[in-house]
């Protein structure tokens, strides 16, 4: 077997722009008070070192920064449990799996930032607000230290980002997809926690809880994305993320 | 900056952005050369220790092959590494599942002891508990200095364990203690740029006992 070193430049123009604009909205995210959010199912000591990164630096001087591993035998209830509107949700992991398909489609209605980082074949567009991916399909790429190099930089940039607090107010959200809430176009993601007793559903979303009316789409159950419009829960989301 | 020569109205706006995109072009620079620079000592690294990586698999492969277990400890993200390394062996891609786990896993160990006895003795005690001597300890430092770490190697070195120490800087006490067979220094003064290289050195070794395995090797002394 070769060694799998690393190409000599591992990080090509694209992603070292990406790298970037993930930590200037990771930034921005700490200083409006976000908790960090890891998870790996696959490689679980990733999510660990990604939290000791920030939570105790290697580089005395730098803050403390809050942000816990979601490790166990479900991610995705642990961090329904857990995570706030605002907070930042990482995970490190490929394409296909499961958990954090799961956790990036429900992320919205939590209203968290999601970041995700893997390798191989990439998720589809949209999947996560930033992606840091390496094509390299070699099974390998976890193990040698390139998912390590990732977060690595991830952190450090953050903190760069961080000694300029001109640059860490958020632009105005735009009008971008099913979440626009100017235009109202298609409604906001909602997943669905509990029949209420008057007959209408309480759904969490982006906003917070609310009760829709789920007739359009019922029967509904506790963990079933909806998209919510006027009050109204319109259509369901299915495991691959289209309405139906 | 707008494309329909409307900036001028929001000078204000604009040099806000024009400083959010010096940032961002900054730090894609800054990352670029890090990474460059990860790369570069990953090969140095193998190149210094490519040969050692093939002895020290030469002297695991017999000891996985006798029914032996590696042991993987560190602290902090090294601990996470090592816990990497442990999976790789124990739930490889491909080849031959290994005995492996990482001494920093069970919460209730780790607290147990280090409230207990104290924080150095949270490994060896481990070692003490679990270890035989066809078994492996392999620590993972970037000083080579941590207490708990030399506390571990050295009682791994008195049970007869073969003893693997990753370390960075100039090797700390890993390299001048006696106790650590197999001693690999990431030649770095960075912290994150020797745990990029000590993963790589750490799937190598893993590889090369893979091949030795695989090649039969120890297998006449598995009985």
């Amino acid at each position: 077997m070769t060694a799998p070193v690393m190409p000599e430049q591992p990080l090509d123009e694209a992603l070292a722009a990406d790298l970037a604009a993930t930590s200037l909205s990771l930034a921005r995210r700490f200083a409006a008070g976000a908790t960090l959010w890891s998870l790996s199912p696959a490689w679980e000591p990733h999510a660990n070192h990604i939290a000791v990164e920030f939570v105790h630096p290697v580089i005395v001087g730098k803050r403390a920064l809050p942000a816990v591993a979601l490790t166990g035998p479900d991610p995705v209830g642990l961090a329904r449990a857990s995570v706030r509107p605002g907070d930042v949700i990482l995970a490190v992991a490929t394409a296909g799996d499961p958990v954090v398909r799961s956790v990036m489609r429900r992320a919205p209605a939590w209203g968290t930032t999601t970041i995700w980082i893997g390798h191989g074949p990439r998720p589809p567009a949209g999947a996560a607000d930033h992606v840091l991916w390496l094509d390299d399909p070699d099974p390998r790429t976890p193990v040698t230290g390139r998912f390590v190099l990732l977060y690595h930089l991830l952190w450090e940039l953050t903190h760069v980002c961080l000694e300029h607090p001109g640059l860490l107010t958020e632009p105005e959200a735009g009008c971008d997809g099913e979440v626009c809430v100017t235009c109202s176009d298609e409604g906001r993601l909602g997943e669905v926690i509990s029949e209420a007793p008057d007959g209408r559903t309480l759904v969490r979303t982006a906003a917070g809880q609310e009760l829709v009316d789920t007739m359009l789409v019922a029967p509904v159950a506790p963990g079933d994305l909806v998209l919510v419009h006027a009050g109204t829960a319109i259509s369901r989301i299915d495991e691959e993320g289209e309405a139906r | 900056m707008s494309a329909d020569g409307t900036g001028f109205l929001y000078p204000f706006l604009g040099a806000a952005e024009r400083d959010a995109d010096s940032l961002l072009a900054d730090l894609a620079r800054s990352a670029r050369e890090k990474a460059a620079e990860s790369a570069a000592l990953q090969r140095a690294t193998i190149a210094e220790f490519g040969e050692l990586v093939e002895k020290a698999a030469a002297e695991m492969a017999p000891r996985f092959a006798a029914g032996g277990r590696l042991y993987t400890f560190g602290n902090g993200g090294s601990s996470t590494d090592a816990a990497i390394l442990a999976g790789l062996f124990a739930r490889p891609p491909e080849g031959r599942p290994l005995p492996s786990w990482s001494l920093a896993a069970d919460q209730a160990v780790l607290t147990a002891l280090g409230n207990d006895v104290g924080f150095d003795l949270v490994f060896s005690r481990q070692l003490i508990a679990h270890s035989g001597e066809s078994d492996i300890a392999l620590a993972m430092s970037t000083s080579g200095g941590s207490a708990d770490l030399l506390r571990a190697l050295e009682e791994a070195k008195r049970r007869g364990l073969l003893t693997i120490g990753f370390a960075g800087y100039d090797g700390g006490r890993f390299a001048t203690e006696g106790y650590v067979d197999f001693c690999f220094v990431v030649r770095s003064q960075s912290v994150h740029r020797i745990q990029e290289s000590q993963a790589v050195l750490g799937y190598l070794l893993w590889a090369a006992v893979q091949r030795r395995l695989a090649e039969g090797e120890g297998s006449d002394e598995r009985r």
